[in-house]
């Protein structure tokens, strides 16, 4: 398969005519470089399991179509904005509605248009390079050292296409000073009948002592897609407590990066996806173990049903002199058809002496022994069974980070597993 | 309310169950024992349904209905509770959930209306206490993380709430210390009634201390091979299962 690119005039004259600022070097730079590279194929190691064709054609008509922007949907944003109790950053189709986000508001967070140290490229990432060139807006979101809040920070990423195919770019920075602790729900979701395609990009970096807890919550309409990536730096004794729950999407690909910069860092990232007939959702993390003592643990768990395809691939590197290192890394996948697809890959590279690492993946069917126990209890075999699928996704969900909203992703969760059963669509 | 006539049962290959033959009566306390292998629990599970054994001749009727063309949760709504020789663990189903699910897909079987939430935990409280549960357990996940002891207890509890017709309690005393053993015992005479018939399916005379059976039968090579009243427990106890044995191929 070549590498495909986009049309280079419509590309040029799309990043020209955004708005001449701060990003404007920056933007005609990673244009350039995605240029020379274009799109990952599945030539490249990464992107083995996972054909950005699809991405890729919703790209050329939207550089095609040249429309302009979308309303957001402001019924939904308040509608979430009334079930989740959060300082909202809302970024509808890749820009920030002001009036709609109150995080402005909240002492403690500073959020500015987004500041790029370096010339913010990345090496080893074309989709960061894309997202660049394309940014119409980034933002940067500091934390201010010693603040702890339980009210979490949410970040809203809605997008709709309802006339025409939509491109959306998402870039935040977000920094926690020495000491800070802060909660966040990064709440992806679109409508429209016309296709979409977000690539959203978050930095974290956690100063000495500071502590994220993180949410990510996919539910967009299943003829939509979207790539993420979560970079996340961890500084001396600092931690990261992270689930990413995946419903909906065409075409999802999630990377996960973590670097453990500091000593006594933690890094505990869990997941849960769940697709169905047409879908394709892919999970890429990857841990970098550069100092220890420090641990991290990732569980990844799929329910699948119908013609769908999962990728769980978990890379943890233990670096030479990373002493002290515990690593723990799971996938389990519940499969409900014989037409699911997993691949899941546990990569584990150990350069240091002592280190305890540990992986396990399993994929099966429900417990037959659990089914008739329930049956025995007088729950007929299709309540058995969606009570025991229900269960195999709470575990990720009772774990995830900000329990207050425990309560709401079980819905959504529970939803989601009712439509599958079914096969009704979303 | 149960008559199990000439019952044949394989799985896989296996031949385990080669013509039983039993009557139990509404009222009575059955004490089913025999050697590992004999068919016990084979016995228990056919009645309560499992798929993997397959039926291949007899009959069992149940309050006057074939028993064997119902399902496994048919038969739990219609009253028979197995209790497990190991209870399932089921992290993320709540204890308190599958209790309430359990009641109330009898309730509805009855014509009932679901049970009132507050009469519900009132309920299980006041079993949990007897039992000696911490009421915590409610609210963990089905037996996960459970001692044997602890799920044995929860099997009991299972079968206070349900109040079944026929209850059979596979090897409910197995594994367990004296506490646990009284306690479970304790559950079980709770339930005594003339309405309800309890089938012990034991390995040790042991259990037989706490619930006196109006009925013992000895299981041996998937038959009934001896059948008496509780001095036969006492008599296994002394001479062994051999004996049962001997005495059958005679």
């Amino acid at each position: 398969m070549s590498r495909r690119s986009l049309p280079i005039d419509a590309l040029d004259r799309t990043v020209s005519a955004l708005s001449d600022d701060a990003l404007a070097d920056a933007r005609r730079a990673a244009l350039e470089q995605f240029k020379k590279r274009g799109f990952p194929t599945t030539r490249d190691e990464d992107w083995k399991y996972t054909d950005l064709s699809n991405v890729i054609d919703i790209s050329e008509r939207w550089l095609e179509s040249s429309t302009g922007t979308q309303p957001t949907d402001v019924d939904r944003v308040r509608e979430l904005q009334t079930a989740i109790d959060a300082a909202w950053l809302v970024i509808a189709n890749g820009e920030l509605n002001r009036d709609l986000s109150t995080a402005f508001d909240d002492d403690g967070i500073e959020i500015s248009p987004l500041r790029l140290d370096d010339n913010g490229l990345r090496l080893d990432d074309p989709l960061a390079d894309l997202n660049l060139a394309l940014l119409r807006q980034g933002h940067s979101v500091s934390i201010a050292a010693d603040r702890s809040s339980a009210r979490p920070i949410g970040l809203l990423i809605i997008d709709s296409a309802d006339t025409a195919p939509t491109l959306s770019q998402v870039r935040i920075d977000i920094e926690l000073q020495a000491n800070a602790e802060a909660h966040f729900i990064e709440y992806h979701v679109s409508a429209g009948d016309d296709e979409h395609y977000s690539n959203a990009h978050i930095n974290v970096i956690n100063r000495s002592n500071a502590r994220t807890n993180y949410l990510r919550f996919q539910n967009r309409a299943l003829h939509h897609s979207q790539t993420t990536r979560l970079s996340v730096r961890l500084e001396t004794n600092s931690a990261i407590s992270h689930c990413g729950i995946d419903l909906g999407g065409r075409l999802t690909r999630n990377d996960l990066t973590i670097d453990i910069l500091g000593q006594g860092a933690s890094a505990i990232f869990d997941g849960l996806y769940i697709a169905t007939e047409g879908q394709h959702v892919d999970n890429h993390t990857r841990i970098d173990h550069r100092v220890g003592p420090a641990v991290s643990a990732q569980e990844y768990r799929g329910i699948l049903s119908g013609r769908c395809r999962a990728i769980w691939n978990g890379k943890a590197i233990v670096h030479a002199g990373a002493d002290g290192t515990d690593a723990q890394q799971a996938n389990h996948n519940l499969l409900l058809s014989e037409h699911a697809e997993i691949d899941a890959k546990p990569e584990l590279e150990i350069y240091a002496d002592e280190v305890k690492c540990a992986h396990g993946t399993t994929v099966g069917q429900l417990d037959e022994r659990a089914l008739f126990y329930l049956r025995s209890r007088g729950l007929d075999r299709e309540r058995a069974k969606r009570v025991l699928t229900r269960a195999f996704a709470t575990s990720i969900v009772n774990k995830s980070p900000i329990p207050e909203l425990h309560e709401l992703i079980g819905h959504a969760v529970e939803q989601r597993l009712r439509d599958l059963a079914t096969g009704a669509p979303q | 309310m149960l008559e199990i006539r000439n019952l044949k049962a394989s799985i896989g290959d296996a031949d385990i169950l080669n013509g039983v033959s039993l009557t139990v009566n509404a009222g009575e306390v059955h004490a089913i024992m025999g050697p590992n292998g004999s068919g016990k629990s084979t016995l228990a599970q056919v009645i309560a349904g499992h798929e993997d054994y397959e039926v291949t001749d007899g009959t069992v009727s149940y309050k006057g209905q074939d028993l064997l063309a119902l399902e496994p949760e048919e038969r739990a709504r219609e009253g028979i509770f197995l209790g497990f020789q190991y209870p399932v663990e089921i992290p993320g189903v709540n204890n308190a959930y599958l209790l309430k699910a359990a009641v109330n897909a009898k309730r509805e079987h009855q014509g009932l209306d679901e049970i009132d939430a507050f009469e519900f935990l009132k309920l299980a409280r006041e079993k949990m206490a007897v039992l000696g549960m911490d009421p915590k357990f409610l609210n963990r996940g089905v037996n996960e993380g459970f001692s044997g002891g602890e799920k044995k207890r929860n099997e009991i509890l299972q079968m206070a709430m349900l109040e079944p017709s026929l209850a059979i309690l596979d090897e409910t005393d197995s594994g367990l210390d004296i506490d646990a053993l009284r306690a479970v015992a304790g559950g079980v005479n709770a339930l005594r009634d003339p309405e309800r018939a309890i089938v012990l399916v034991t390995h040790y005379q042991r259990l037989l201390d706490y619930v006196e059976p109006d009925f013992v039968h000895v299981l041996s090579e998937g038959r009934i091979a001896r059948s008496g009243d509780k001095s036969l427990a006492l008599e296994l106890e002394e001479k062994g299962y051999e004996w049962v044995r001997e005495a059958a191929n005679a």
